[in-house]
């Protein structure tokens, strides 16, 4: 039961973030389309910004490490 | 690095304006600026250079030159590979009367080619309308003394035809006959024939929206059908050799001429930036005086080849930047020939400040560091640098192309080497082989070992950043800012340090030590900074914990490279193992270069350079010929 309950909460603290990231990811990317079609110069930085909201996942995955190994 | 410059000014007798201009277009090394709008008021004896009206008539001519090459350039197939021929600016004129024919013969050949595309396109039109009519129109084309209608109907509207054909009865006493024929599955296409005196009163009914007579284009309109459509099928059949004539020799003028074409381009652009530079001077009745900025490593050379070339009649002194121009000094980045290909990163932001820091060594060092450490596969960096080296040989024209080629080189080598750290080959097959062991860890067993890892790669080159951000300051005397980040360095070190205390890895001691620090630490961040200050540290630590990725994307790496092995292993036949194993691997290969380098790249410009990156600079453009 409780290993269970830890493999739900890691579980939630990945799978919690990874969809806010996707949403954002999905924002950003939508608004960074369209500024390529613009100005392609500023593919550069649309690929960073596109890039940024990966923080979360990754504190995500931190968490979610931090739960299962105790 | 960002290369010191120097304000200079160059003032001569007005003679020698026009060459003194063209020797510095030939040095290239001045970024010519407009002399100041105060210098001149402050001055009874200067004034903005009046250029002459012969200059203004030239740069007249010469633009419309510019105009009509472009044009021409438009009109010519560019060959597979040219030179630009060089072109003196004295022979710009010749040039032009030279190929002022070719320029009418390739209007014309454009203009013939135009319309024969347009011919063809308009006889595709009517392609389907032909084939359905010409069976019927070829069996009624014997008949004398009658006209022959071709129609297209909405097939929605078929109830239309009996009606039509009942009125075309009407009018023509009965004296038709009428031929329906499926075009396609929206169009019935209808012939009508008739005595040719009832052709008014045929015409005046066929005006029904549902009906439209099918209207030829013009050089068909006083054909009869049958003509028309006889006409069309020949030159459907002989248009595109037409057009390949009219291409042919177009290609022909272009192989000829293009070099031509674009060196007296681009001297007519050089001779156009030499008249330019006269609204940037301004001159005293007798002198001239040109303002600009150059390297300070080039200062000497420039002012021995003016003092040689005009006898020592043109001087060159430099000028106190003021500090209000201290913003505006043009940025000079020079780096060293094994560093510069890096600078392709500098493209995504706005250029550094001049006096700020050029990131460049930086990136050349950790950009291919955390590539290498997230691919780590001796398998993956091969290949990875084998490509690389061909991309490079193949784009070694296109300098973009060629530095992002050579930085992926050196990522490749820097991925090798780590793979070999890590015992890793296209997975785990180096060491099923027993070619190669782990010689550094496991990535798949020491997860926790490589997060911290990644964490301290993390804490040192956030730390880096925060430092050169300091040192950068400090040698600016900007007192207040180098406070400030050196609080701030001091704030999250004496942070990282309790957190150090908490999981056991400095003795209890010092946690009373790091605790202090870091409230006072705060207390004057928030002084220096205001609220921002937090918030700031607050980033920092979101920036460190971000560096977690290079574990995390490289561990996805290497477990997808084990999945590819053991489900090569699992087929029936080896053939059929290699075949999925290598088709997994590939994939993996791609995923290799896409996602290491975004996130190398990210955190270069999100959490190193945030820390000491100014942007807003403004390049240095030396006057020089293209």
């Amino acid at each position: 039961m409780e290993k269970g309950l830890i493999a739900l909460a890691a579980a939630i603290a990945i799978g919690l973030p990874a969809l806010a990231t996707g949403w954002a990811q999905s924002r950003i990317g939508s608004a960074g389309a369209g500024t390529i079609a613009e100005k392609p110069e500023l593919a550069g930085i649309v690929i960073i910004l596109v890039a940024i909201p990966e923080t979360m996942v990754l504190l995500g995955f931190v968490v979610a490490y931090l739960i299962i190994s105790g | 690095m960002i290369k010191e410059m120097l304000k200079v000014q160059i003032i001569g007798p007005r003679a020698l304006l026009d060459e003194a201009v063209r020797e510095l277009h030939a040095a290239a090394v001045v970024h010519v600026e407009t002399v100041a709008e105060k210098f001149i008021k402050e001055s009874e004896f200067l004034s903005k250079l009046p250029i002459e009206r012969e200059k203004l008539k030239e740069k007249e001519t010469l633009e419309k030159y510019s105009e009509r090459l472009r044009n021409l350039k438009a009109l010519l197939p560019p060959p597979s590979s040219h030179r630009p021929a060089r072109v003196a600016a004295d022979d710009i004129h010749r040039y032009m009367v030279d190929l002022a024919p070719f320029e009418e013969r390739a209007k014309a050949l454009r203009a013939r080619k135009d319309e024969l595309i347009e011919e063809l396109s308009v006889i595709n039109k009517y392609e389907k309308l032909l084939r359905g009519f010409a069976p019927i129109v070829s069996r009624l084309g014997g008949l004398k003394n009658f006209d022959i209608t071709g129609l297209t109907l909405e097939k929605t509207r078929e109830d239309i035809s009996g009606l039509l054909e009942s009125e075309v009865s009407r009018v023509t006493e009965g004296m038709f006959s009428i031929h329906l024929k499926d075009i396609d599955e929206h169009t019935l296409g209808i012939v009508l024939t008739y005595p040719r005196p009832y052709a008014p009163q045929v015409k005046a009914l066929l005006s029904g929206k549902a009906i439209s007579e099918m209207r030829l284009p013009d050089e068909y309109s006083e054909m009869t059908l049958i003509e028309a459509l006889k006409l069309m099928g020949r030159r459907k059949a002989e248009l595109p050799g037409l057009i390949d004539d009219a291409d042919r020799e177009l290609y022909s003028i272009s192989s000829v001429w293009y070099a031509a074409i674009t060196g007296v381009a681009r001297a007519i652009d050089d001779a156009l930036e030499e008249i330019g530079v006269l609204y940037y001077a301004a001159a005293t009745r007798f002198a001239f005086i040109i303002e600009g900025w150059v390297p300070a490593e080039v200062y000497a050379d420039l002012c021995e080849r003016l003092s040689r070339q005009f006898n020592k009649r043109i001087h060159v002194r430099t000028l106190v930047v003021a500090a209000s121009e201290q913003e505006s000094i043009p940025v000079y980045i020079k780096n060293p020939r094994l560093i510069r290909p890096f600078e392709i990163f500098l493209t995504a932001l706005s250029p550094p400040k001049y006096g700020s820091v050029d990131p460049t060594p930086f990136v050349a060092l950790f950009f291919p560091a955390f590539f290498g450490l997230i691919v780590a596969d001796m398998g993956y960096g091969g290949l990875i640098l084998v490509l690389a080296a061909y991309l490079r040989k193949r784009f070694a024209g296109k300098r973009f192309f060629r530095d992002l080629a050579t930085v992926f080189i050196v990522s490749g080598a820097s991925a090798i080497f780590f793979g070999f750290l890590f015992g890793e080959f296209l997975g785990d097959l180096g060491e099923r082989a027993g070619l190669l062991h782990p010689i550094l860890l496991n990535r798949i067993e020491a997860l926790k070992t490589l997060i911290v890892v990644a964490l301290a790669i993390g804490i040192g080159h956030v730390l880096l950043g925060i430092t050169i951000s300091i040192v950068n300051h400090a040698r600016r005397r900007h007192l207040k800012e180098t406070g400030a980040k050196a609080v701030y360095l001091v704030l999250i070190a004496s942070f990282l340090s309790l957190i150090a205390v908490m999981f056991g890895l400095v003795p209890r001691s010092v946690m009373p030590w790091g605790a202090g620090v870091m409230a006072v630490s705060f207390v004057a961040l928030v002084v220096l900074e205001g609220m921002l200050g937090p918030i700031e540290f607050i980033e920092a630590l979101g920036n460190i914990v971000s560096y977690v990725r290079l574990m995390a994307v490289g561990t996805a790496s290497v477990v997808m490279a084990l999945v590819a092995n053991r489900m090569g292993e699992m087929a029936d036949n080896m053939v059929l193992g290699v075949v999925i194993a290598g088709l997994i691997h590939c994939l993996n290969l791609l995923l290799s270069i896409l996602s290491p380098s975004i996130q190398s790249m990210r955190l270069q410009y999100v959490e190193f350079f945030s820390k000491f990156y100014e942007g807003g600079g403004r390049l240095y453009k030396p006057f020089k010929k293209k």
